[in-house]
């Protein structure tokens, strides 16, 4: 275990300091002074002048990338190079938004998606297999930002059914409640079809394996079969997808949030690469990376849990 | 209300008239075909046949848990007055795991890996929810101990990995009884394992049968293990029943000529080494075909003309047995048949005796030395942060071993005694730590491979599961000529030289062009010996090279290879955990156990007069064809040790039965004796 942490972390750390390294060489290799670059065209000298302070531009590029880093540590990620407020507490306004809408889309395709595929698989052929088959491809095919602007158009615009913009009012659980409703469907649509598919042909493998036929043969009752003993090995390749799925996730809020003009740090990367506030970019950037880490880690911990096998190899 | 009045009241299930169709493909598979047979209160009946005769598919139907392509039909099965194959589902559910249960063939895929068996114990004890949690525990802690699983209470918490293979197939059956069931079902239950271990499976069903009261149905093709275990035999072939006897009836007055054909085929029970294996000739029917006449005529030797357009009689012999064939009874009656029991009715496929071979004794052609091979277990990082120190084991340690040209060499032992990576270490796959090894007297371990790459061609490993082994996208013709396009050799025919090895392992030229799924076990394992043989190599390693073959097939398999190596003066290294089939095959044998050599010598001195203890546990150990010579005791208990803890003195010293202080405390060195024979114990038996 402890040997298995040592590497994680140090594989995390690998993966957060290469970000940072890309992120770095972007501002320096795009020719012209990362001051003027950073701060646009029309920013005045004495802006350039503090900028070029702030960030240490007159030291070696290796010093100011690792001045970058120990700042990152230790939590400061530079000032936003308009309102001059520090990034990191820009950022953790708007986490809090999109951390809800990844866990709200996941979590209503992984309610859906597991189950429907769990039970096209203990039936194949049947109509519900069917269905889920072709609903699968569907859901799948149609990019979410597709989705995004028809739920907008009919629940929203047309039917009147859900809010369509904003995330609602501070305070008001319900009232931000009814704004995750939109987005969270339009982004977590294609995840139902892809975690019905997974689970399925896994579950379709896992019934076929040996131990299933003896469990059946000890008679145990077919609920018991399927949950506790199928879907219980046939989960662990797919709690690997839905972890690397949540790094795919987070690209697809930039659409939610942009069309639902939602807060969140897809919108805050999105707005900021258009006005080349770069400290922002960087900063929201790395902690969309380490959030990505930190949930694959995550999954890997519970796979680790559900499979003994895995555990004792850590 | 019993159906049928004529039924006895010692029967306890009563199979009737059963069929079973697999829709495929290719057709509808008729695997039983009308089979009837009653099974009797508190035996051990035994089911026997060769693959896919439908033995299996006897157990699935009364269970109601055929594949879903599965259909019966026609047939009851009556359990204690209720027709098993027409209940409910529910009904079934109640039946399974509380009145029948099963055992199944393989313990390492039929546990499933992610729950203990204490959960798992817990769920078959679902149906009696006013049992508290803690009595079922109780329940599942005493039925572990009772199957021979030491410190039950501590190993109930641990998952089917923990366990080794025969601790697995204890904890299967411990799980089957636990509920006090009548009847128990067990498929193959002993093939996974080793001799030792399967003894003592064997042994421990026959106690388990007494004391629990139980009726038990033992599914196998191992000829020994149902003289050994069972009261009652059943002979299935291409899904019919076509004998039926105590087991004494069948073993010593077989009444089919296909009862009698298997019989003589096992090689255990052949004493005459005269080397060349007795075979049926041809093989299972097609199953989608309808039978006309008797299933067995195409390949039984005493087929009349009649038996092909004729159904032949169930003859009855006593209350319950029968055989089916027109010899017995009817117009055709042969009172001179069966034959007596010296008297072979099979062939041995090909004419004459085995030709010995030339053997050069003083010129070998592959000579290990002192040979160690180490596998690192944990990496240098983990070893130091767990505080691991030894990172290796030994898999293969102080191994000497020579083969001359035309000779063969058995190397025995249980799994994990490292046979196959001497194997593969000879053949300069594995890297060896220290040692020697030399090919036609040049040293080639370590070898780099780019010098190595030629002598590959003259040394050639025959791999253990040829089907899984072949490329399925590839046909045979492509199959058995990879070798001279992994050699790139140019300049022949390929066409000719596909056709030169068919013929050579004697497979008709159709096959040239099938895939390795459309062949039988024992096509597939031909073309095996045709791939290894291609380039003409002057050594052949073989890796069980007959293991999941049946006795009919696997003599002709060992007839081909002895005659290829009387033709060519080939030295065979035969790898196996079979000791019936080594001693028919094996000029030496060296027994391997844990790495070690513990005894080497000539087969038939070393299997009439064993020196190491081990040795003899193993020839004891080996299930006799024969009712009459039932052993009483179990010859070796325990098992194989984790190469991670390897004894400090003798390796066997745990399981050695005249182990002492100095054994214990001391490896016992290679000692040569006069004769030639090498042995490494203290106490060498007989001495
Ligand atoms: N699910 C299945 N689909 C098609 N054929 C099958 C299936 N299961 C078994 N068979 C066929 O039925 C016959 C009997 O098989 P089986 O009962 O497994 O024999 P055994 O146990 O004696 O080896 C074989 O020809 C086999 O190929
Ligand atoms: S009926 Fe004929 S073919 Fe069948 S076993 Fe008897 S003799 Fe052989
Ligand atoms: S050395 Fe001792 S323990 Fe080892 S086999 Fe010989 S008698 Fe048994
Ligand atoms: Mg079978």
């Amino acid at each position: 275990m402890l040997y298995y942490l040592t590497k994680r972390l140090g594989l995390s750390a690998a993966v957060i300091g290469l970000v940072v390294l890309v992120l770095f060489s972007l501002l320096h290799l795009i020719p012209g002074d990362p001051a003027t670059i950073a701060l646009g065209p029309r920013a005045t000298p004495e802006a350039i002048a503090r900028y070029a302070e702030k960030m240490h531009l007159d030291e070696p590029v290796w010093r100011q990338f690792l001045i970058y880093i120990g700042n990152a540590l230790t939590g400061d990620l530079g000032l936003d190079v308009f309102s001059n407020r520090p990034v990191t507490a820009i950022i953790m306004e708007r986490i809090g938004f999109t951390l809800a809408l990844v866990c709200a889309g996941m979590g209503w395709a992984m309610l859906l998606g597991i189950p429907l595929g769990c039970l096209a698989a203990v039936k194949p052929g049947s109509w519900l297999d069917r269905v889920t088959g072709v609903l699968s491809v569907g859901t799948i095919a149609v990019p979410s930002f597709l989705v995004s602007i028809w739920a907008l158009l009919i629940f929203a615009v047309q039917l009147r059914w859900l809010p369509a913009i904003g995330a609602g009012e501070p305070g008001q659980l319900g009232d931000q409640l009814s704004h995750l409703v939109l987005p969270a469907f339009a982004i977590g649509l294609s995840w139902v079809g892809y975690l019905a598919r997974m689970v399925r042909a896994s579950m379709l493998e896992v019934m076929g394996e040996n131990y299933i036929r003896s469990a059946r043969a000890f008679g145990l009752h077919p609920q018991r079969v399927i949950f506790g003993y199928a879907l219980r090995v046939a989960i662990l390749p797919t709690i690997t997808l839905i972890g690397m799925g949540f790094g795919g996730m987070i690209s697809s809020t930039v659409f939610a949030e942009i069309i639902f003009a939602r807060p969140g740090i897809g919108k805050l990367i999105f707005d900021a690469v258009m006005a080349r506030n770069f400290p922002i970019v960087q900063g929201a950037v790395l902690v969309a990376t380490g959030l990505y880490i930190l949930v694959v880690l995550f999954s890997d911990i519970l796979i680790a849990w559900f499979d003994p096998r895995v555990r004792e190899s850590l | 209300m019993p159906k049928d009045a004529t039924r006895a009241p010692e029967t306890l299930l009563d199979i009737r008239n059963l069929s079973v169709d697999f829709r495929t493909p290719r057709g509808r598979v008729k695997a039983l075909r009308d089979i009837s047979f009653p099974i009797r209160r508190n035996r051990i009946v035994g089911i026997v046949g060769e693959s896919g005769s439908g033995k299996s598919t006897v157990l699935w139907a009364l269970l109601g848990l055929l594949a879903k392509n599965a259909e019966v039909t026609s047939g009851e099965v009556l359990f204690e007055d209720r027709d098993l194959l027409h209940a409910s589902e529910a009904q079934l559910r109640a039946t399974r795991g509380e009145e029948i249960s099963v055992v199944f063939q393989d313990p390492m895929t039929s546990q499933i890996p992610v729950l203990t068996y204490g959960t798992q114990m817990r769920d078959i004890l679902y149906r009696r929810p006013g049992l508290p949690t803690a009595e079922k525990r109780r329940m599942a802690v005493e039925m572990l101990g009772k199957v021979g699983i030491p410190d039950p209470d501590k190993r109930i918490d641990q998952y089917p990995h923990h366990f080794s293979g025969g601790m697995r197939q204890r904890a299967g059956i411990a799980m089957a009884l636990l509920t006090g069931p009548q009847l128990l079902l067990a498929d193959e239950p002993t093939t996974a394992l080793d001799v030792t271990m399967e003894a003592q499976i064997i042994h421990l069903l026959q106690d388990l049968q007494k004391e629990l009261d139980a009726t038990v149905v033992v599914v196998s093709h191992n000829l020994g293990l149902i003289a050994e275990l069972c009261d009652d035999v059943v002979v299935m072939y291409a899904g019919e029943v076509i004998e039926a006897g105590e087991v004494r009836e069948i073993f010593h007055n077989a009444q089919h000529p296909y009862t009698r054909a298997l019989l003589e085929c096992d090689p255990a029970r052949i004493d005459d080494v005269s080397r060349k294996l007795p075979v049926i000739p041809g093989d299972i029917p097609d199953l989608t075909k309808a039978r006309s006449g008797c299933i067995y005529a195409p390949r039984c030797q005493r087929a009349l003309p009649v038996c092909r357009d004729t159904f032949p009689p169930d003859v009855a012999r006593g209350e319950m047995s029968l055989a089916r064939c027109h010899l017995l009874a009817g117009p055709h009656h042969d009172p001179s048949w069966p034959p007596p029991l010296d008297v072979m009715t099979v062939g041995t496929g090909e004419a004459g005796a085995r030709k010995p071979a030339r053997v050069k004794r003083d010129d070998p052609l592959l000579d290990v030395s002192d040979l160690n091979v180490q596998f690192e277990t944990v990496g240098p990082l983990r070893a130091r942060l767990k505080g691991i120190r030894t990172r290796h084991v030994d898999a293969v340690l102080d191994v000497s071993l020579s083969i001359a040209p035309g000779e063969t060499v058995g190397l025995v032992g249980e799994s994990g005694s490292g046979k196959t990576t001497l194997g593969r270490t000879v053949l300069n796959l594995v890297p060896a730590q220290s040692g020697s090894v030399r090919f036609e007297g040049q040293e080639i371990r370590n070898m780099p491979e780019a010098r190595f790459k030629p002598m590959r061609r003259d040394m050639a490993m025959m791999f253990q599961d040829p089907v899984g082994s072949l490329s399925p996208r590839k046909s045979v013709r492509a199959l058995i000529t990879e070798p001279f396009q992994i050699h790139g050799i140019t300049g022949i025919d390929l066409d000719d030289e596909a056709e030169r090895l068919a013929e050579m392992v004697r497979l008709p030229k159709a096959f040239l062009s099938r895939y390795p799924h459309e062949l039988s076990g024992g096509q597939a394992r031909r073309v095996g010996v045709a791939r290894a043989l291609a380039l003409n190599p002057k050594l052949l390693i073989a890796d069980e090279p007959t293991a999941g073959l049946d006795v009919s097939v696997q003599g002709e398999i060992l007839n081909l290879m002895a005659d290829l190596q009387a033709e060519h003066g080939l030295g065979y290294l035969i790898i196996t955990h079979n000791l019936p089939v080594v001693r028919h095959i094996a000029d030496r044998l060296a027994i391997m156990y844990l790495g070690r050599i513990v005894e080497e010598g000539r087969t038939d001195e070393v299997f009439a007069r064993p020196v190491h203890p081990y040795t003899q546990a193993l020839v004891e150990g080996v299930p006799q064809p024969d009712p009459d010579r039932r052993r009483a005791h179990v010859s070796i208990s325990g098992e194989v040790p984790s190469l991670l803890n390897r004894p400090k003195g003798c390796d066997f010293a745990g399981r050695c039965p005249f182990a002492q202080d100095l054994c214990r405390a001391q490896k016992p060195p290679h000692v040569t004796m006069a004769d030639g024979r090498q042995h490494a114990c203290h106490f060498p038996l007989g001495h």
